[in-house]
């Protein structure tokens, strides 16, 4: 079956050669041009992924972002022209699971768009634990005692990498080729937010967090 | 009142007494004045601390005897053991008295110490004040000079009117004895008495009405026979004066004068005793003679009343003074305050707008001097503030321009650069035309593209948008990801890389992505220029900074060319950028990259010897680098022979005035090194980035 993926682009050359691209590697791209229909589209054609432009007529990328991860946990990836710090963490925490800097490569585009589309490895029931928490990897759910804790696949996918070895210190580097799949992304800011956002979720106190510690000058690791 | 003294031999007592008459007349009454009971009192004086010194021996050697004049054998234990309590309780006693000094004056330290600090903080703000404050210092200067006007006028006020106090009184004081001795002489000469008691009867009835009528004392005499002369046998009377008067009261130039003259009056100012005062008096001197005996004959009179007028108009003169001073210290007060208020609030305002409160302005009241300064400083702050805000939005503008040029040339690009490559993957099926032509283009958009990503950045900086987002990291581990990273690219040039970390992890606060940016390019240009040989990278620490080298030993370069190695597109050999391609701002990019981190970024290299840069960064943000733990000049380098030198320079064309045979172009190189290191320029080599 031929993924569907949502392409959110008011440029109509590029959304035309994304297009381009993404049938060429055997997907099956949707158009939008326009920010304030991105949802409703999105609610039609229930794409597998969406690409989304940042900056958008009518409804702005980070908008747009926020409404769809309001009813749904689907994959975003950002297309971003600005590479500035501010915009793409800002990207990041309304939500997008990663994000592609214009320019990019054709290859880099799909290699993108496959890892978020991997279909979640054939899983062996198995529960881990990270300080109070318990997380069903078979099921998908993570929770605190009976209280249950939503996630994105994202989230989940780093929460799980990080309990599987607690006592291994992952590197950001590491973390982005395990949790992301990149054996050379440059960005190591991806893994600050999300992990960010994990921690706003799990932790009882995202200011002292005990599920997900900081290593100092190295990355991060499991609480016990 | 008056006392009756007749002393055998006045004339030897007299002249010696006088002197210290004058200064205790007042103290030792007239009884004092002979000689004898003076030393009398003395020997008793004597005998009385002689008497006390013996009553002293006794009452000590008392103690001591006391043991022999009781030997009773009972008491002998108690006496005993007293006995040998002494020297202890003396002991004891000692020593308490010794506390009480030491704490005495631990006291008094104490308080001077808590007294000193004070006074010296008084003395320091005062200082402070008067360096810094105009109007106190204005005030101050203005009592002090006229306080010292007012010193000097009431000085001479005072001395005027002292004067003519005193002349008024003088000549009242003349004429009046002029008449008194008339009277005296005329009543002596018509006495008609030959036994003692009338010839004493009328000298003393005579003296006593020069005193005047009722019961103040309008003058006092002294009447005292002239010493030197043959004694008649009928002068019963010697000397006579007032009250409790001596003839010490008169000065002995006064006495000198009479006594040599004929008939004339003399005068000298006094003081004469009134009971237990002295008195400012004025003493006028005549003869006059009495059966045939010449006696002097002094009236003194009383400068007390003019005194007291002239104290009152001093006390008069002190307290308009010290009441001017106060009022004039206020006028000063208030008029520096009015000049003074308006400049310090130009100051304040000043530093406001200094501070960037550019709103801020002067209060302008009426039309003066202080009204104009105030209207045109707010005219200079009116243009200065909208100059910087025609600047602020200048810069704003072209924070935006290089924002929307970024995004609107990225969006067209991205879909160029993926029809490139669309066209490039599928280029096998073109012929040979169009297929040289994907591959152009294809190769030819990247370059547009590295070009653009530099240039964007370079201006982001230029804008001063580029912000660091610094973290602790691991810039051991950041080195060898920049190095894997690397590897294909060694690979493809034959290079060998090292890695030389003694210290397993540095962790250091830093922007992870930008570090990496300056390593990478680094590491990419000694490749480049490495011309296959290894390229040795080294990191170190100090306990403020880190620094890491990258060395290659490659074809080098001059000094000249050192000194320009981080300009914008600044090549050293024009020829070789069309074949390595890069778009010229690498090493700028890393220049300003180093800059945000507060760090040093430097090059050295010698023609063939190849060429090193390193990097040194604050192992905390805001710390200053003082001292790099990594050496700028290769040791192998610094520490090559001459020969080596020579090898060097004849291996490369050098300036004619260069001799071959010389070790010149090293010495030059470590020069320029040292120039750039000092004037902490970061100073480099050309290069590309591949």
């Amino acid at each position: 079956m031929k993924a569907r993926i949502l392409v959110v682009d008011d440029d109509e050359a590029l959304a035309e050669m994304i297009g381009i691209v993404l049938r060429n590697d055997g997907f099956e791209p949707v158009f939008c041009a326009d920010g304030g229909q991105a949802l409703e589209v999105f609610r039609s054609s229930k794409p597998d992924l969406v690409l989304l432009d940042l900056m958008l007529p009518g409804t702005d990328g980070i908008e747009v972002c926020r409404q769809i991860r309001a009813e749904s946990d689907v994959p975003i990836v950002m297309l971003t022209a600005k590479s500035d710090t501010s915009d793409v963490v800002r990207g990041l925490e309304s939500g997008a699971d990663d994000y592609v800097p214009k320019p990019f490569k054709p290859a880099e585009l799909v290699a993108r768009v496959r890892a978020r589309l991997r279909p979640g490895d054939q899983k062996a029931p198995e529960t881990l634990r990270i300080a109070d928490i318990t997380i069903d990897v078979a099921g998908h759910a993570v929770n605190r005692g009976s209280e249950r804790i939503s996630l994105t696949p994202l989230e989940f996918d780093l929460l799980v990498a990080l309990a599987r070895k607690p006592w291994q210190v992952f590197t950001r580097e590491l973390l982005l080729e395990q949790v992301w799949g990149y054996r050379h992304a440059a960005d190591t800011r991806l893994v600050n937010v999300h992990v960010q956002r994990l921690r706003s979720k799990i932790e009882r106190d995202p200011e002292a967090p005990e599920v997900v510690l900081t290593v100092r000058g190295v990355g991060y690791k499991a609480g016990s | 009142m008056s006392a009756i003294k007749q002393v055998p031999e006045p004339q030897g007592q007299n002249p010696s007494d006088a002197p210290e008459g004058s200064g205790t007349g007042a103290k030792a009454p007239d009884s004092v004045a002979p000689g004898r009971p003076a030393t009398d009192l003395e020997g008793t004086g004597s005998d009385v601390t002689g008497a006390a010194e013996t009553d002293g021996v006794v009452t000590a050697a008392d103690s001591s005897r006391k043991p022999h004049s009781h030997p009773a054998p009972e008491h002998t234990d108690a006496l005993a053991a007293s006995l040998a309590r002494l020297p202890s309780q003396a002991r004891i006693w000692r020593r308490r008295a010794l506390i009480v000094s030491l704490r005495v004056a631990r006291l008094v330290r104490s308080g001077l110490d808590r007294v000193f600090p004070g006074i010296r903080f008084l003395l320091y703000s005062l200082q402070r004040r008067w360096r810094r404050s105009l109007q106190f210092r204005t005030v101050l200067t203005t009592l002090l000079l006229s306080m010292s006007s007012f010193a000097i006028v009431g000085a001479y006020l005072s001395n005027q009117i002292a004067n003519n106090l005193f002349q008024e009184r003088l000549t009242q004081a003349e004429s009046e004895t002029r008449y008194n001795v008339k009277q005296v002489q005329d009543t002596f000469d018509g006495a008609q008495v030959t036994d003692q008691s009338s010839v004493i009867t009328l000298v003393y009835d005579t003296l006593n009405a020069v005193e005047g009528k009722g019961s103040v004392i309008q003058r006092r005499y002294v009447f005292e026979a002239m010493p030197e002369q043959t004694k008649p046998r009928n002068r019963w009377v010697e000397s006579r004066a007032s009250d409790q008067l001596t003839v010490s009261v008169i000065p002995k130039e006064l006495r000198a004068a009479v006594q040599d003259s004929g008939k004339e009056q003399f005068w000298a100012s006094t003081e004469f005793p009134v009971g237990t005062e002295d008195r400012p008096g004025i003493a006028v001197g005549n003869k006059v003679t009495f059966n045939g005996t010449v006696y002097e004959l002094y009236l003194i009179y009383d400068l007390n009343t003019a005194q007291q007028t002239l104290n009152e108009i001093q006390n008069v003169l002190w307290a308009g003074g010290a009441a001017l001073i106060l009022m004039i210290g206020a006028i000063a007060w208030y008029v520096t305050r009015n000049v003074v208020s308006p400049v310090s609030h130009a100051a304040v305002v000043s530093e406001k707008l200094a501070a960037g409160q550019l709103q801020e302005r002067m209060v302008v009241k009426g039309e003066d001097e202080v009204a104009r300064l105030g209207a045109s400083f707010n005219h200079m702050a009116a243009s200065l503030q909208e100059q910087i805000t025609q600047l602020a939005t200048l810069s704003q503008m072209q924070q935006r321009f290089v924002s929307d040029v970024s995004h609107e040339l990225r969006t067209p690009l991205t879909t160029v650069r993926m029809a490139a490559e669309v066209l490039y993957d599928a280029r096998h099926d073109f012929d040979p035309i169009n297929k040289r032509s994907a591959e152009l283009l294809y190769n030819q958009v990247e370059r547009f593209q590295s070009l653009l990503a530099d240039l964007l950045e370079i201006s982001r900086f230029d804008a001063g948008v580029a912000m660091l987002d610094a973290e602790a990291t691991d810039i051991v581990q950041l080195i060898a990801h920049v190095m894997e990273g690397v590897a294909p690219v060694a690979e493809e040039y034959g290079s060998g890389m090292t890695l030389n970390a003694p210290e397993g992890s540095i962790v250091v606060e830093m922007d992870a992505r930008r570090i990496d940016r300056i390593l990478r390019n680094l590491v990419l240009n000694a490749l480049e220029h490495g011309e296959g040989k290894p390229v040795n990278i080294s990191v170190a620490s100090n306990g403020t900074a880190v620094a890491v080298t990258v060395r290659d030993h490659g074809i080098g370069m001059s000094p000249a060319e050192a000194a320009r190695v981080f300009d914008r597109f600044w090549r050293a050999d024009p020829a070789r950028a069309r074949t390595t391609g890069g778009s010229g701002l690498g090493l700028s990019i890393a220049t300003e990259d180093t800059k945000l981190h507060n760090g040093w970024l430097q090059a050295w290299g010698s023609k063939g010897a190849g060429s090193n840069f390193r990097l040194t960064l604050p192992l905390k943000q805001g710390d200053t680098i003082t001292k790099s733990p990594l050496q700028l000049e290769p040791a192998e380098v610094g520490l090559t022979s001459s020969t080596d030198h020579t090898v060097l320079v004849l291996g490369h064309s050098v300036p004619a005035a260069a001799d071959p045979g010389e070790p010149h172009e090293a010495a030059q190189v470590i020069e320029a090194v040292q120039a750039g290191e000092t004037s902490a320029r970061e100073a480099a080599g050309t290069r590309e980035r591949p």
